[in-house]
């Protein structure tokens, strides 16, 4: 039998579970009714919000800071810094965002799946949980340390999440063509 | 006395769920989950019939724990069979996360086992239920999971049946642990609480299933064709740039 600590523990990640399911039930409810008009996904337009990854790279890159800093102008430096810390967290929100809406189609077009791949789907949901992950993170570390300390970080952050959507979007294809195939075998 | 009108009020709200399920036709929907009910309601009434110093009444007690435990195992499979019937993505998932968990509870076992091979002979039966609880809650818990990630939306009775059974579980598997670390003990006030906690779960699914409330499924099935429309769309439009930079790098 398992220690006293593991079961409250065990028995509190359960039931708040079970709340979150439970007020979330009207919410789900609403979105399944708007949901069957969105497309999976707009090759046209492509997707708005995922910026590319060397925007990312510049707006973490610390060469306009150490422009900014040659200026030796302290009230352009507090400009700059307070301005740079917000274009990057808007970025990091932007991109969390982006992962949360992909992620989002996915689960609507794999809920009703007929020949879902359990790895692949598994795989798609690590990479998933270790952006969102990553993300809290540079929120955080934007915040205390500031865009440029966390270059490296946000510039694979935003390949990751181009990844992660690029490989949702095969997903999507491989699936659909999948699933139209097996419904053209039923008829 | 106390116990006593908990095991009266429990008995009571199970009767008004089974008699409002008939009423609603609600039994016919969900046979297994009205079945348990009504076994749960047998066993209470036998076991408030017989006496709970006589010997016999242990045996009694523990045969309709671990009954009642294996039939909340099947009310977990009409819930999931009945929840995801229009999903069979998630389906799938929920099958390879619950086997990945009975894999990982078998293995434990099998190792627990060989390190004590006496476990089952001198293991109380509290503890043997607490270890089948923990398995429980586990799959309860991996497919509450599934349906918060996957949104699945589902109605009114199966959220009540789900919300009910898994605060029965959990609060069984906090007693049991109590139990079998010693803090728990008979006329205890954790003692009150594991029966309370039923009557509780009763009155959720009572709430729940007062009327039938059908499960909202999506309106129509995802546009495969239309889908596969866009992508063909697209893959031609990516093939008439390609060309188009052929044609340059060809002409220069």
């Amino acid at each position: 039998m398992i220690s006293i600590t593991l079961a409250i523990l065990i028995c509190s990640v359960v039931m708040l579970s079970l709340a979150l399911l439970a007020t979330r039930g009207s919410s789900v409810k609403r979105e399944l009714a708007f949901r069957t008009d969105v497309p999976f996904y707009d090759e046209m337009t492509g997707d708005p919000s995922l910026c590319p990854p060397e925007f990312a790279a510049r707006i973490f890159s610390p060469a306009d800071w150490a422009f900014v800093s040659g200026e030796k102008s302290p009230e352009v430096l507090r400009l700059f810094r307070h301005e740079r810390r917000v274009v990057a967290l808007v970025w990091v929100h932007q991109t969390k965002t982006a992962i949360h809406r992909i992620m989002r189609e996915h689960t609507r077009a794999a809920s009703q799946s007929q020949d879902l791949n359990v790895a692949t789907e598994a795989k798609l949901w690590s990479h998933y949980f270790q952006l969102v992950g990553i993300c809290n993170v540079l929120i955080l570390a934007i915040q205390s340390a500031g865009p440029s300390r966390v270059g490296t970080l946000a510039t694979y952050a935003a390949s990751l999440s181009h990844n992660f959507a690029d490989a949702q979007h095969a997903l999507a294809i491989t699936t659909a063509a999948r699933d139209l195939r097996g419904a053209g075998a039923a008829h | 006395m106390f116990s006593h009108s908990i095991w009266l009020i429990g008995i009571a709200l199970e009767l008004a769920l089974i008699v409002r399920g008939v009423q609603r036709g609600l039994l016919r929907r969900y046979p297994v989950f009205y079945s348990y009910v009504a076994f749960v309601v047998f066993t209470d009434i036998l076991l408030f019939a017989a006496r709970p110093t006589a010997h016999s009444y242990l045996y009694l007690y523990w045969i309709a724990e671990f009954a009642g435990l294996l039939f909340g195992c099947v009310v977990f499979f009409e819930f999931y069979r009945v929840a995801l019937k229009p999903y069979p993505g998630t389906a799938r998932m929920a099958r390879a996360l619950l086997f990945v968990l009975f894999i990982i509870a078998a293995v434990k076992t099998i190792v627990t086992l060989m390190n004590v091979p006496e476990w089952w002979f001198y293991a109380r039966p509290a503890q043997v239920e607490g270890v089948l609880r923990v398995c429980q809650l586990l799959a309860i818990l991996a497919l509450t999971l599934i349906f918060l990630f996957y949104s699945i939306p589902f109605g009114k009775n199966l959220r009540g049946i789900l919300l009910g059974y898994g605060f029965f579980v959990s609060w069984s598997v906090l007693c049991l642990a109590l139990v079998t670390a010693g803090v728990a003990k008979a006329d205890s006030f954790w003692s009150y609480t594991y029966p309370i906690s039923y009557v509780l779960s009763v009155v959720v699914w009572t709430v729940h299933l007062w009327s039938y409330q059908p499960n909202p499924i999506p309106d129509r099935a995802i546009p495969l064709e239309q889908e596969y429309q866009r992508v063909a769309a697209a893959t031609q439009r990516r093939l008439h740039t390609a060309r188009g930079y052929l044609a340059k790098a060809v002409g220069s």
